[in-house]
């Protein structure tokens, strides 16, 4: 077996031993979860060390046989993006679970599931990162709904049935709508070559008529568009950020999310190099709207005086940062596609911190409101100066991670479409508007009635977010090493892209 | 001159059945009451369990049987195994004697005393059996007939006992009359189309076997409006079989007012026999019309999916919801046929097969879900089925993510093979159709699972009843294959792919 | 005569049948109906019977016969049963699964 596959199965043998637990031993429960998520983030960082940094295509590659009579293999393998992105879930786990080590008590359903469908839902992510397959990779896109979708539910608040519904239904219409792009895409490749394949890399050899890969592209853009989320695609995701609890926020925005951008990149780049050139410029527009609409409405969450609601307000900054990414991936240079994929890096740790401080001001706070939170500065130094840190993160402040990759993507996209980036940048000026104003008009502001009492951060809520915060850091100053990785997998798709005339054409 | 020769040898399945079948009349007749259920169920598991292992026996068969009137071929032996394995399913429901689903007597009038005395002293008549067993047979024939005449009659000899099983509900008798009475006017209207239909294939082919029908096909170019006028009564007689729209209207009612192990039953092995006789028809005997008719049934086809999945969300009934995605996966089903090829083929019988053992998981469960007064089939009283027992809500859930082809289970693997091969020869607009009718199919079977999680319990009476072993094995057995079909599906697709091939 | 005009006639008795089932309302005569377009394929087949010069049409037409009675068989009991229970052969008032 491979390394890949007992990555993707320890958790999975770990959700098994939590359900198999007796009632009510929760404590043991969250150690066993903690435990093994610990064991394979350390298991994905020693893989990640042995991972060839200077050759291109996958590693790590198993294939075996899965349907046959189909030509559906099981297939793994990792490029420099995808060995990130499951490592980013793979560290953000543990971390999560270690977080929110209170917050599936009062959901429907006991403690060991909600650790166990958390588990669960690791191995999908390892799985559709993963996967080099894409009859496999849409199995996982849309395994991994079932787990999400009942940690929203179950264990969420609010309007958390709707939201999970909506979440769900969204998700299964666009994986359809990419279902039927897949079938295209197999019936084509039986034609141009020997046996119908669903093999990433062979299929990227196909040559398909204009036409037939515009439809194709569609299905498969929509699908991720709505996993992104991209305007006008995102109108699930602050229902669901607002319903989900914020371990469950972080894994859905942080991580799950990428799939979305990440499939862009792998699929829609590689499979459709005519179409993804001629559909560029409107996806760029999307990204600028998906920039603006997300902070406008962000900063009205932050400016309402009565009833700004916290995760409403980072779920709106995910939509105008996941705008970035998608610029970043359309604007076809070497530099937006490395700040792209950085970007989704950072954004991931920048939103877990802002959602899991958010979560221990609202469990202690007992409310949602950003006005509820005035004067923490005073009362919770720690955890208002942590929530100031990921904020500056998030706002792409010099010397904190998301600072180069926005930088990255921006240089990037002047270099091909200098006007979308100059708006671009005005985007982050906006973005300092929706982090500085609740920052200070709550944090820093005068103590609202009932906040005299709150207590600070316990040590395990301050072990638990101190890796966050290091990578934040960390990574502004010295991103190199993730740039190593990420380049040449960049350069890689855009040399496909290159080939069939998407630079060279104009 | 010498008698035909007659192949008892390929035919010893249906043969079986039918044997047993009379066999089972005449328990019904002479054997006294105390004896009578135990024999009933005997005869016909041993019928089914050994026309299946003749079925096997023969499984390599490939010729025409009975002086050409049938065809034993790959297609055949595929349909009559999931014929007997969806029919051994539905005798298991069936024969459950905890939930008394069918009336004691199926002539006394509704509330009568006659009635009240039978249920008392517990006479419970066993006419279900044959009844199935007639059933069982028919749809072991009807895919196999290889002539109009045969396929008339075999389509009554199923279609006659379903009327009556339709009417033998124990609770609420009246509207399980009213469907049988229903479903009988219907279908014997639609029978009439289908005979009509015949008669003029016949008169223009001037032969009533298929391949005298394919012959006359080819040397006349199909142009002949007997043909067609023929073929278009047939299809209409076809299509109400298989529920297509817009001759689906009687499925909700009836699917609601039989007896539910028999809704189970019907809904299996009436889909798989009607799409396996219409295979045969469209496949191999008009084949060489099929510019005629595709266009017809890729109209159909989309219209049947549109109807069956935006009604289904109007339904506050779990058995009318389940009928029209029925209805719905008629739709699917017909992408199989429109599709005209050997991939086509394949796939509409992975399609029926899997199909199969999900829906009668599906109302399986549905039986267990009950209150003093029996099954409780209004949607809004399995609110909190999840808490009140998560095995059987977790089960359901699967049979839902099942008919809703969510992958890893098996009802993915025949909707992809089947959009896939309706996409190979070109009929691309099916598949988008396809594809919108699953998502919005999608969001009444999620619908019906967030009702059970996420809703708090009514107490109301409902509970979920302990369900002897034979409905427990059922459940099982129907969990297991749509679970490992969707994990695991290579050998039944390989077992299928290398069976499914006509008899020349 | 042409025995084409024998189709002619097969037909019309099969659209009376039709239009019988879908007008009328007492489930006797919606049967009869039924029975009547059943004896028109049957008349059908006879023709074509004629037409064609095979005999496979009349031996259909005495199948039919046989599988029209079995049909009144099931559909009169099935008939009786709901009419000794409400005193009624209308299909109009089988209405209770018009939900």
């Amino acid at each position: 077996m491979n390394s890949l596959t007992i990555l993707g199965l320890l958790p999975l043998i770990g959700s098994a031993a939590l359900f198999l637990l007796p009632k009510g031993s929760d404590l043991l429960a969250k150690q066993v979860a903690l435990g093994v998520s610990i064991v394979v983030a350390i298991a994905g960082l020693g893989m990640a060390f042995s991972f060839n940094r200077s050759a291109t295509g996958f590693q790590f590659v198993e294939k075996h046989q899965w349907i046959p009579a189909f030509g559906i293999n099981y297939a793994l393998g990792v490029d420099g993006i995808s060995l990130l992105l499951i490592l980013l879930a793979l560290v953000l786990t543990p971390v999560v679970i270690a977080a929110c080590w209170h917050e599936a008590e009062g959901g429907r359903w006991s403690v060991k599931n909600f650790f166990g469908l958390i588990l669960i839902l690791e191995t999908m992510i390892v799985g559709v990162f993963a996967a080099t397959d894409i009859f496999l990779f849409y199995v996982f896109f849309e395994a991994m709904l079932i787990p999400v979708y009942f940690l929203i539910g179950g264990y969420g608040t609010g309007e958390k049935a709707a939201a999970a519904v909506k979440f769900l239904l969204y998700s299964l219409f666009g994986g359809l709508l990419m279902l039927a792009s897949i079938i295209g895409l197999y019936v084509i490749s039986g034609n141009q070559l020997q046996a119908p394949t669903f093999d990433v890399t062979a299929l990227s050899q196909l040559s398909i008529d204009p036409v037939t890969q515009r439809m194709l592209f569609l299905g498969f853009f929509i699908a991720f568009a709505i996993k992104a989320p991209l305007w006008p695609f995102h109108t699930w995701l602050p229902d669901a950020a607002r319903a989900a609890t914020p371990g469950t926020s972080v894994l859905l925005l942080g991580v799950l999310d990428k799939v979305g951008t990440y499939g862009m990149i792998r699929f829609c780049l590689s499979l459709f190099p005519e179409a993804s050139k001629e559909f560029g410029p409107t996806i760029i527009v999307l990204s600028l709207i998906s920039i603006f609409y997300g902070a406008f409405l962000a900063i009205a969450q932050g400016t309402s005086s009565g009833d700004g609601n916290i995760k409403a307000l980072i779920s709106y900054t995910s939509i105008s940062h996941f705008g970035f990414i998608t610029l970043g991936i359309f604007a076809f240079t070497e530099q937006s596609h490395s700040g792209a994929t950085l970007y989704m890096i950072n954004h991931g740790f920048s939103t877990a911190a802002l959602f899991l401080i958010a979560g221990w001001m609202i469990s202690r706070r007992k409310s949602e409101r950003i006005s509820d939170f005035g004067g923490l500065q005073r009362v919770t130094p720690i955890m208002a100066w942590l929530f100031f840190i990921a904020g500056m993160s998030s706002l792409a402040l010099p010397g904190l991670s998301s600072f180069v990759s926005e930088f990255l993507v921006l240089v990037g996209t002047f270099a091909r479409y200098p006007i979308p980036a100059i708006i671009g940048t005005i985007g982050i000026i906006f973005a300092a508007l929706y982090i500085l104003i609740p920052v200070q008009r709550a944090l820093h502001g005068p103590i609202t009635p009932g906040n005299e009492n709150l207590t600070d951060l316990t040590l395990r809520e301050k072990v638990s977010i101190a890796p966050v915060i290091a990578v934040i850091i960390f990574f502004g100053f010295y991103p190199q090493p993730l740039l190593d990785v990420i380049n040449p997998a960049a350069s890689a798709t855009l040399s496909a892209l290159q080939i069939t005339g998407i630079m060279g054409g104009k | 001159m010498n008698a035909p020769n007659i192949e008892y040898g390929i035919l010893g399945p249906i043969l079986i059945v039918l044997a047993a079948a009379l066999i089972g009349v005449l328990i019904e007749a002479f054997v006294s009451r105390r004896y009578r259920y135990i024999l009933q169920t005997g005869t016909a598991f041993a019928a089914v369990a050994l026309a299946f292992l003749q079925l096997v026996l023969i499984r390599q068969t490939s010729s025409k049987a009975a002086v050409s009137s049938m065809s034993i071929d790959g297609v055949t032996i595929v349909l009559q195994g999931s014929v007997l394995i969806f029919g051994f399913l539905g005798l298991l429901l069936i024969a459950e004697r905890g939930f008394q689903s069918f009336t004691a007597q199926a002539a006394a009038i509704p509330g009568s005393n006659e009635e009240q005395k039978a249920l008392v002293s517990g006479l419970q008549q066993t006419e279900v059996f044959p009844l199935t067993l007639f059933a069982i047979s028919g749809a072991m024939l009807f895919p196999a007939a290889n002539d109009l005449l045969t396929l008339f009659v075999s389509l009554e000899v199923l279609s006659l006992p379903l009327y009556l099983m339709a009417g033998l509900s124990q609770r609420r008798r009246l509207l399980s009359q009213e469907a049988a009475l229903k479903y009988f006017l219907l279908g014997a209207f639609s029978s009439a189309f289908f005979l009509f239909g015949s008669a003029f294939i016949y008169g223009q082919a001037g032969s009533t076997t298929f391949d005298g029908i394919r012959k006359s096909i080819v040397e006349s170019g199909g142009s002949d409006q007997f043909l067609l006028v023929g073929l278009a009564l047939l299809t209409v007689g076809l299509l109400f079989k298989v529920s297509a729209a817009p001759f689906h209207a009687w499925t909700p009612d009836v699917y609601q007012g039989s007896p539910t192990p028999v809704t189970a039953f019907m809904a299996a092995v009436t889909k798989v026999a009607a799409f396996g006789a219409a295979i045969r028809i469209y496949y191999f005997a008009v084949g060489g019309l099929v510019w005629s008719w595709r266009p017809i049934l890729i109209a159909i086809s989309i219209v049947t999916m549109a109807i069956g999945t935006v009604i289904a969300i109007a339904q506050k009934d779990i058995k009318r919801v389940l009928a029209y995605s029925a209805i719905a996966h008629s739709g699917f089903l017909l992408t199989g046929i429109i599709a005209l090829s050997k991939d086509g083929l394949n796939a509409t019988l992975i399609y029926l097969f899997t199909y199969g053992f999900t829906t009668i998981g599906t109302f399986a469960i549905v039986t267990l879900v009950r209150d003093s007064g029996g099954e409780v089939s209004d949607l809004n009283r399995w609110a909190g089925l999840g808490k009140r027992s998560p095995l059987v809500a977790g089960t359901f859930t699967l049979f839902l993510l099942g008919l809703a082809g969510i992958p890893l289970t098996s009802g993915f693997v025949g909707k992809f093979a089947i959009f896939t091969a309706a996409y190979k020869s070109g009929n691309i607009s099916v598949v988008v159709a396809g594809v919108l009718a699953s998502a919005i199919a999608a969001f009444f079977y999620i619908r019906i699972i967030v009702m059970m999680y996420f809703s708090d319990p009514v107490e109301d009476g409902t509970s979920v009843v302990i369900p002897s072993a034979m409905t427990v094995a059922t459940i099982a057995i129907c969990a297991v294959a749509t679970l490992v079909m969707g994990i695991y599906p290579q050998p039944v697709i390989s077992a299928i792919n290398s069976l499914a091939f006509f008899a020349g | 005569m042409n025995p084409m005009n024998y189709i002619y006639l097969s037909c019309i008795l099969f659209s009376l049948g039709a239009a019988g089932v879908l007008l009328r309302r007492n489930a006797i005569v919606v049967f009869m109906c039924i029975e009547l377009m059943l004896n028109a394929a049957n008349l059908a087949f006879v023709t074509f019977s004629r037409m064609n010069g095979t005999l496979d049409g009349q031996i259909v037409a005495f199948f039919t016969m046989v599988v029209a009675a079995c049909e009144v068989v099931v559909g009169l009991a099935i008939i009786v049963t709901i009419y000794r229970s409400r005193r009624s052969a209308s299909v109009d008032d089988a209405r209770l699964l018009r939900l």
